[in-house]
């Protein structure tokens, strides 16, 4: 049966199936935003993990007659669109200057992958890229084929009295120096000071003595000495197998060491260590006073028009900037309370501050403020959806309203509390503008925890993953050395996010299953 | 009678630890909203010794233009000029201005994304993907904002100032592409049609999108050729007269647009679907299509959530700091070429507050644009917030009524 009037109202839009162009568009709307957020974690994971990979070097021969090892990093047209010019990493910095070279695609004569070129990665200098003559020590010289095997075992044997040296330094210097900053009489331990610093000159003295004699691209040879190579590799003649445990080995060590050359190379492991610290702090502090407005404004106020009022200013809370917290952070427990601290405790080490200035006790107090709304907002949520007769159950078997808040509300509103301070955790970590008002360094030589009364120290600075990212890709020399490794910080810090988040949203998931509440969109 | 001793002592130790709980908790409910409101007080008793002292900057120069030192009238932010004795000159308006021009492009962006996306999922999407793709954009809004400055301010900024003839094609070709996708769907035989449903379009929709991507990418430097000469940029820079950053506005509003866009959605689609059921269906009866349905009925029930939700993503815009920082090139101009770059409130707040001295002008200025961001943000955000309870009032009370 037809209808008349139907013919005529889609007449218009048959052509579009009856939904017209716009019912398309919408879903590309969608389409589009999946896509821009793919992208954006391709990206970061592929730059981020690229980077570990121990690319294939490349030894160019050029029209000019120059000699180049390197690898490809980007291609680019040329201005006059007369070709295209690629851009090769060279390493080098203490023989070229620089560290990349420009080289237009028709002046590559000869592009080989010859397997004896070698990587060093070196203390001072970056990396060098080329080819291994000979290692000299104090009483031989292994060239030739010899040469590899014996700078692996000096590598090996290196690493060793580091890694002793580092020990003696951190568990019996160190804290021997603190420990005669303290006391008056110390004859006794400037004595044992000398006899550890002894130790150390002798494990320094190990170290050197060994010299690799390399060869650049063009031939040129020069001495390294090796107590400045941190590590060296082969990339060409490294199988698959053996290149994913270097990459593997390169992963661990981004995560578990500290940076080098002004944060543009080494690994981010205090960055890590300050933000899951200061995050830990603020869920402490968040957790109670959050639950607690909760619980106050669900169960205990009164629900007239002044209660609606703060439910609303706290939830407009969380719109406003996080920079406006960082500004009241800085006023308010930076120079207020901290300044204040620092005349009546720390009046002798004046006028350089104490708690007067940025550290992790604030950072943490700030964004315990910040984040406040989130736990106030999910806590209720969760309080809002336990049926009343659970409540009214307990009251009439005569608990008290303190008792059914303990023992029946409460526990039945435990995963939205925890579903909120995951959520404020995931927004704490990645929250900088205020952390760099209250308290986060570019550089922070000592870790917030060590061995030393009180263990914990609040009023020092931190890393923080977020700040890296902003400090490595703003502030470092060579913006372009520093990228793959604010790729990989990028990286690193999406994921905790991520995780956290996911996380947040199973519980939720769970919880709704639980109370059998259908889903409220 | 008096009841049992021990009962008795037990009930009124239970009786006392409860008023003792309760005002223990009110106690700390009523703390943590003093708390909030803490930051108000502080911000105007920061911001007020800069009107009420003589030797601040006086309150018309930081609104109206300035004679700088070669006589030329200005809006210029140079708080260094507060330290030499000078003429102080400390417009805020620039910053407004970069403020107010930033969110703008990023709710440019986000708006038709956002709403796009919540009229789909509340009218054609399957529900087995719209439970997905709603944790998925949340996902999106929890992108650090870090990340996404890096990305548009280092990668996404320079690519584009060498790419100008690409990127306008690309934004042009997506609409076109989806159009020629749907167009061409229709020629299809009837067993594919059906598997590329609209209802799963979100997800097919996506291969096609990359698919017009790449060839926009490809096609654009031959219209480039064609019209300006193989290089748009020097063609903008000579016969437009503006100029080319690497760090602009638009790529801002792009990073900001997508870090909003989610907040946005989540809200509007709210607003969608508490739109009673049976308008709908009724509407739908009488043979509107759904899209008909959306413009003509729903929209206008929902249109107060509707506007709540992009009230709230312009508040978060005009306080979003690090992608500002990371991707705006931070130069306080007062120009309306979405190529040039521009200073907020909020970057200037986090690079120059670290510096500045406490107690001074210069510390005072930046509190008074801490106060304008929180007072911004406090009023759209309250009042997106009461349109939306109003909303959800009438609705429920429509509903009761029926």
């Amino acid at each position: 049966m037809k209808i008349p009037g139907h013919a005529a109202a889609t007449g218009a839009s048959r052509r579009w199936q009856g939904e017209g162009p716009w019912a398309w568009l919408s879903a590309a709307a969608v389409a589009l935003s999946l896509l821009m957020l793919g992208a954006l974690l391709v990206l970061l994971a592929t730059r981020g993990l690229g980077h570990f990979w121990p690319a294939d070097l490349h030894q160019l021969r050029l029209a000019d007659g120059q000699r180049l090892i390197g690898v490809p990093v980007e291609t680019r047209q040329l201005p006059d669109d007369s070709g295209y010019e690629r851009r090769y990493f060279t390493a080098n910095r203490d023989h070229q200057g620089g560290i990349w070279t420009w080289v237009a695609e028709d002046a590559i004569e000869q592009d080989r992958t010859p397997n004896d070129l070698i990587v060093l990665q070196r203390g001072r200098w970056g990396a060098f890229f080329g080819r291994l003559v000979a290692v000299v020590t104090e009483t031989e010289r292994f060239g030739g084929d010899r040469a590899w095997q014996a700078l692996r075992q000096r590598l090996d044997h290196l690493e060793e009295l580091r890694q002793q040296s580092e020990s003696l330094r951190r568990d019996h210097i160190l804290p021997l120096i603190r420990q005669m900053e303290r006391m008056k009489e110390h004859s006794r331990l400037s004595e044992q000071l000398t006899e550890l610093e002894q130790q150390a000159l002798t494990l320094q003295r190990a170290m050197t003595g060994t010299v690799l004699v390399l060869e650049t691209a063009d031939g040129k040879r020069f001495e390294q000495p090796l107590e400045s190579v941190l590590d060296a590799w082969h990339p060409n003649s490294m199988g698959s197998v053996e290149k994913l445990a270097h990459w593997s080995r390169g992963v661990w060590q981004f995560l578990s060491e500290g940076p080098r050359d002004a944060n543009a190379a080494g690994g981010v492991w205090p960055a890590i260590f300050g933000t899951v610290l200061m995050v830990m702090l603020m869920s402490l502090l968040v957790t109670p006073f959050g639950v607690l407005a909760a619980v106050y404004l669900n169960e205990v106020a009164h629900q007239g028009r002044l209660t609606r009022w703060v439910r609303i200013g706290v939830r407009n809370l969380a719109g406003v900037p996080s920079i406006v917290y960082g500004v009241f952070g800085l006023g308010v427990f930076v120079y207020g309370i901290g300044g204040s601290l620092d005349r009546l405790f720390y009046a002798d080490t004046l006028p350089s501050p104490t708690f007067g200035t940025g550290g992790l006790l604030w950072a943490s107090l700030t964004l315990a403020l910040l984040t406040l709304p989130v736990v106030i907002v999910a806590t209720e949520e969760g309080l809002a959806r336990i049926p009343l007769h659970q409540r009214e159950g307990a009251l009439a078997l005569g608990a008290t309203h303190f008792e059914t808040l303990t023992r029946v509300v409460l526990p039945m509103a435990t995963p939205a509390m925890l579903t909120g301070v995951i959520l404020a955790v995931a927004r704490a970590a990645g929250e900088v503008a205020p952390l760099m008002l209250v308290g986060v360094a570019k550089l922070a030589p000592q870790v917030p925890v060590d061995g030393e009364f009180p263990f914990l120290h609040l009023e020092r600075k931190f890393m923080h993953l977020g700040y890296h990212i902003y400090d490595a890709a703003f502030h470092s020399n060579d913006v372009q050395a520093a990228l793959p490794l604010v790729y990989a910080t990028a990286l690193l810090l999406v994921l905790v996010i991520l995780v956290l988040n996911l996380t947040a949203i199973f519980l939720r998931h769970y919880l709704r299953l639980r109370h059998g509440v259908p889903v409220r969109r | 009678m008096p009841e049992p001793v021990p009962f008795s002592s037990l009930h009124r130790h239970r009786q006392r630890r409860d008023r003792l709980a309760t005002a223990l908790i009110t106690a700390g409910g009523v703390g943590v909203l003093l708390a909030v409101l803490a930051i108000g007080i502080f911000l105007v008793t920061g911001v007020l010794p800069l009107f009420l002292s003589d030797n601040g900057p006086s309150l018309t120069a930081l609104w109206q233009p300035q004679a700088n030192v070669d006589g030329v009238v200005e809006y210029r932010w140079l708080p260094e000029s507060l330290k030499g004795g000078g003429i102080p000159q400390v417009n805020l308006l620039p910053l407004v201005w970069g403020t107010l021009e930033a969110a703008l492009w990023a709710l440019v962006l986000a708006i038709p994304l956002a709403l796009g996306a919540a009229a789909h999922s509340s009218l054609f999407m399957s529900p087995r993907l719209r439970h997905r793709i709603r944790p998925t954009l949340e996902l999106m809004e929890a992108m650090p904002s870090v990340v996404l400055g890096f990305i548009a301010g280092l990668v996404l900024g320079p690519w584009v100032e060498r790419h100008l003839a690409e990127t306008f094609t690309v934004i042009a070709a997506l609409p076109l592409g989806i159009l020629l996708v749907a167009g061409l769907r229709r020629c299809l035989p009837g067993a594919i049609r059906h598997w590329l449903s609209l209802r799963w379009a979100a997800l097919w929709l996506i291969p096609c999108l990359a698919g017009s991507v790449i060839v926009a990418l490809w096609g654009a430097s031959y219209w480039e050729n064609l019209w300006f000469d193989g290089d748009l940029r020097a063609w903008i820079e000579i016969h437009l007269g503006l100029d080319v950053q690497a760090r602009n506005a638009l790529i801002l509003g792009l990073a900001m647009g997508f870090a909003v866009m989610p907040g946005i959605y989540a809200l509007a689609e709210d607003a969608l679907s508490d739109v009673p059921k049976e308008l709908c269906e009724g509407a739908q009866a009488m043979g509107a299509t759904r899209w008909q349905t959306l413009t003509k009925v729903m929209l206008p029930v929902a249109l107060p959530g509707i506007f709540s939700a992009v009230m709230i993503g312009a508040g978060r815009a005009v306080g979003e700091t690090m992608i500002v920082l990371m991707a705006s090139g931070n130069t306080a101009l007062m120009s309306a070429n979405p190529l040039d770059g521009l200073r907020s409130l909020a970057s200037s707040i986090a690079i120059e507050l670290p510096e500045a001295v406490m107690g001074s002008s210069h510390y005072r200025l930046l509190l008074l644009a801490a106060l304008a961001l929180f007072i911004f943000t406090f009023v759209v955000n309250t009042l997106a917030e009461v349109v939306r309870s109003r909303l959800r009032q009438r609705l429920v009370r429509q509903r009761s009524m029926r």
